[in-house]
């Protein structure tokens, strides 16, 4: 009967919402979900025209969104899908590759000189701080075991949903057998509407017409960039022709030969590194495991700790080249004005 | 980390209101002169601290407010609602038709116990909104009945029940020539029994914040709400969000004093922290904070704030500052007894380290020189990081038995605090309140020893006995002021 058709269009909505529904997309009113139902369908191909003809009051059609449910159940792992969207963050995830070093130095420990006899008044001072940290230490657990608490009921909240798929599972089969048998039942649809499997969001004409010249203004654009290179290639050419010669050129051009030699042993090593599997990225979680461990989505720390190592010789000797620039172009701005001398910084 | 405050009293609940409504207007104030990200994390950082948020949006003060009578809390809640920025929380009063007549013993003995429950009650439901109790901040005046009687009472109850959250009193001195007859015996009461029950007191005297009003803000006539203002901006100031001692990236989650150290065991707490509010809660923990830094020893809890610059707005579009400046001054008023930039005595010196305290020394040193024990300075604004603080680390500043690198601290952060381009504030644990807590105590026992009034407080429960008790402690305080 139709009286399931308005709760239909609901789980429809809430299945094909981006997002996990929170409460105020969830409250609106039916007409406006079940329009979206539609288009969303319809933007994910949806074959069968019966259901963009269906009122959008929510009076009928249950025959019609339950195919529309079999089908998006049918194409893909949904429920997974739904699973994954719901899925509890735990938060034990860090960037992999983006570390940043944290550098926070220890307390200090207390310097008490032996030789010198204690004044008492020192010791209960060092007493007092170590129970403020023991408080503190206590109102953390404390802080721990109440987000714990909500950690807790959010996973229980996810285990429901797993439960839940379990179920669907189990009883799967039963509900594709009943799905053929409303199949079956459903006429056809139109010849004409069948020949036209998937109808793709309308892409206005206009549109089409203006990226046409747009493509034709690129072109010569290109033909004209072209032609200015080479221009300019051919005037360098010349200059360089006539300078060739001299201490001053050769040494030039070593130094384009080192630069050139090191920005190839870069990029081969960027290239050897991206020769293997593709290396993972994005959050990981930080995890202990057995040695042999198979070698799946995860990356050691260790591999991790390394490629940071090689990195950081990188940007080490890219420093380095910057500062001799550095020094390069003050020496060449000292040169150039006589009146500049060098003071230590203030404060000094 | 969040902080529960409790109003109480008359003088509690105005001054509570100023310090909500200075915390919520400087955080939301366009003038930090910072960038927007470093804003947004300071604002975060203080909502955190004082305020809840209900569903309409509208952040809702962590505080509960007890009065006997209705006329203050009534008025306190309405002026908050009337912001329109931020509000008291719907049931988080407790009021009742009659007050306690200035007599401490009335709140404490009576008013206190018949009401435990229900004002408990209270604060544990403003305790149960914390994901995580950072401790207690308890607004109330010293020399007072309602206020002062049953903030020692609920104080007490506090470290009964919570007695690994951080209790910190803001206690208001009464003035020196004060009205009420009692007031010196409310105030060895009050300060007895926090001496036992919180961890550091922090003491406004009324006389210098009327001083203030008049000399710095040039105020004619001045008013409560005057002074309170004064009040809750140094209190701001001191609690407002600020980085860790040397360039920290991450606001110190708690003012009044975590210390955890961060270890691989907290790994997880970490994560669990970055997974429940990304926005709010900063990752690492400090160690050295406030409590910890300043009154770690039993004997020595009364802290004193100073802050400088404090002017009208007038003056203030005419002024500029320099952090050399503004740090020689402060280092002179806390040196030199100061309660304000004006009229500092120049003439005093630190003692030559060294050297012993022979005759060549003034004979009335201790009264010129304020030794401290330890000091904290928090600095706010612009160039922050390019102010010098060596002059703080003076060990002549510093009693003996404590070295510089124990007894200072430094917060500092390049958001500026209110309207002030630089501002520089000093919590000070020093013998600043020796003097005055010596002569509370000489009057109240030339009362005691005449017996005058003491059948006031008999008749309550509070006998000759406590009293005996009270002057014993407090000058064992004084004593161990003194003899720094």
């Amino acid at each position: 009967g139709d009286w399931s058709a308005p709760a239909l269009w609901r789980l429809l909505f809430r299945v094909l919402s981006p997002l996990s529904t929170d409460a105020s997309s969830a409250s609106l009113a039916l007409e406006t979900q079940a329009c979206w139902v539609k288009s969303a369908l319809c933007s994910q191909g949806y074959p069968r025209l019966a259901l963009a003809q269906l009122p959008e009051d929510g009076s009928r059609g249950s025959r019609e969104l339950l195919l529309a449910l079999s089908w998006l159940l049918a194409r893909g792992p949904l429920p997974e899908k739904l699973l994954a969207q719901a899925h509890v963050q735990v938060g034990d995830e860090m960037p992999v590759c983006e570390c940043e070093a944290l550098a926070s130095p220890g307390p200090g420990a207390p310097h008490v000189q032996a030789e010198d006899p204690v004044d008492i008044r020192c010791v209960q001072w060092l007493m007092g701080r170590l129970r403020f940290r023991w408080r503190c230490l206590a109102a953390s657990q404390q802080e721990q075991c109440t987000l714990l608490s909500k950690l807790l009921w959010r996973l229980q909240h996810e285990n429901t949903g797993l439960e839940a798929a379990l179920e669907w599972r189990r009883g799967e089969l039963v509900f594709w057998r009943w799905m053929d048998t409303v199949l079956t039942a459903c006429p056809l649809e139109a010849p004409a509407a069948a020949a036209q499997p998937t109808f793709l969001p309308r892409i206005p004409e206009y549109g089409v017409g203006k990226l046409e010249p747009i493509a034709q203004e690129l072109r010569a654009l290109q033909e004209e960039l072209c032609e200015a290179a080479e221009h300019r290639r051919v005037a360098w050419e010349a200059k360089v022709g006539r300078q060739v010669q001299g201490p001053r050129w050769s040494a030039a051009r070593q130094a384009l030969q080192t630069a050139v030699g090191q920005e190839l042993a870069a990029l081969q090593w960027a290239w050897e590194r991206d020769r293997g599997p593709a290396e993972p990225h994005g959050p990981h979680r930080l995890v202990r495991c057995e040695e042999d461990a198979p070698r799946g989505q995860h990356v050691r720390a260790a591999e991790v700790i390394q490629a940071l190592r090689s990195q950081e010789a990188c940007l080490e000797a890219a420093l380095c080249r910057l500062q001799g620039q550095c020094r390069q172009e003050l020496a060449k701005l000292v040169g150039s004005l006589p009146g500049l001398i060098w003071i230590p910084p203030s404060g000094h | 980390m969040s902080i529960v405050t409790v109003q109480l009293g008359q003088c509690g609940n105005q001054i509570g209101f100023e310090v909500f409504d200075t915390l919520f207007s400087d955080s939301h104030s366009s003038q930090g002169l910072c960038s927007k990200r470093e804003n947004e994390a300071y604002r975060a950082s203080c909502k955190e601290r004082f305020f809840s948020e209900e569903e309409n949006g509208v952040p809702i003060a962590r505080a509960v407010l007890v009065d006997m009578e209705p006329k203050v809390i009534n008025q306190t809640l309405s002026k908050a609602a009337r912001s329109g920025r931020w509000k008291y929380g719907q049931h988080a009063y407790f009021c009742q038709k009659q007050g306690s007549g200035n007599n401490w013993a009335y709140g404490y003995s009576v008013h206190g116990p018949k009401h435990k429950e229900s004002i408990l009650d209270l604060i544990q439901k403003e305790v149960e909104k914390c994901d995580s109790l950072s401790g207690f901040f308890i607004i109330m005046s010293m020399a007072g009945g309602t206020g002062s009687g049953i903030g020692a009472f609920v104080t007490q109850n506090l470290q009964d029940q919570y007695s690994n959250s951080l209790k910190m009193n803001q206690i208001i001195w009464p003035y020196r020539t004060g009205e009420v007859i009692v007031q010196n015996y409310n105030s060895i009461l009050t300060l007895s029994h926090l001496y036992r029950s919180s961890d550091a007191l922090l003491v406004h005297e009324n006389d210098a914040v009327h001083k203030i009003c008049a000399k710095l803000m040039k105020i004619r006539q001045i008013s409560f709400s005057d002074m309170n203002q004064v009040l809750a901006h140094q209190l701001g100031s001191v609690f407002q969000p600020t980085y860790s001692a040397e360039g920290s990236p991450h606001y110190r989650r708690n003012p009044l004093g975590l210390a955890l150290v961060s270890s691989p065991s907290c790994f997880l707490s970490t994560f669990l922290l970055w997974s429940m509010s990304i926005e709010t809660i900063f990752l690492f923990f400090f160690t050295g904070d406030l409590m910890e830094n300043l009154v770690p020893h039993p004997e020595f809890k009364m802290l004193s704030v100073r802050n400088i610059p404090q002017m009208s707005e007038n003056s203030l579009a005419y002024s500029t500052f320099t952090w050399a400046g503004l740090l020689k001054h402060l280092r002179q008023m806390l040196i030199s007894h100061a309660k304000m930039e004006e009229g500092i005595d120049w003439q005093v010196r630190p003692p030559l380290s060294g050297l012993p305290p022979l005759g060549k020394m003034p004979f009335n040193k201790e009264l010129h020189f304020n030794t401290s024990i330890a000091n904290l300075v928090i600095l706010r604004g612009k160039d922050v990081q390019s102010a010098d603080l060596d002059g703080f680390k003076d060990p002549a500043l510093y009693t003996s038995w404590l070295k510089p690198v124990d007894a200072f601290n430094v917060w500092k952060t390049q958001r500026a605090f209110s309207k002030y381009e630089k501002s520089a504030t000093l919590v000070s644990n020093s013998q600043f309140l020796v003097k005055p807590l010596d002569m509370i105590v000489g009057k109240a026992w030339n009362m005691f020893a005449s017996k005058a009034y003491i059948h006031q407080y008999t008749k309550f429960g509070i006998e000759e006995e406590d009293f005996l008790d009270s002057f014993t402690l407090l000058e064992q305080v004084v004593a161990s002021y003194c003899n720094l």
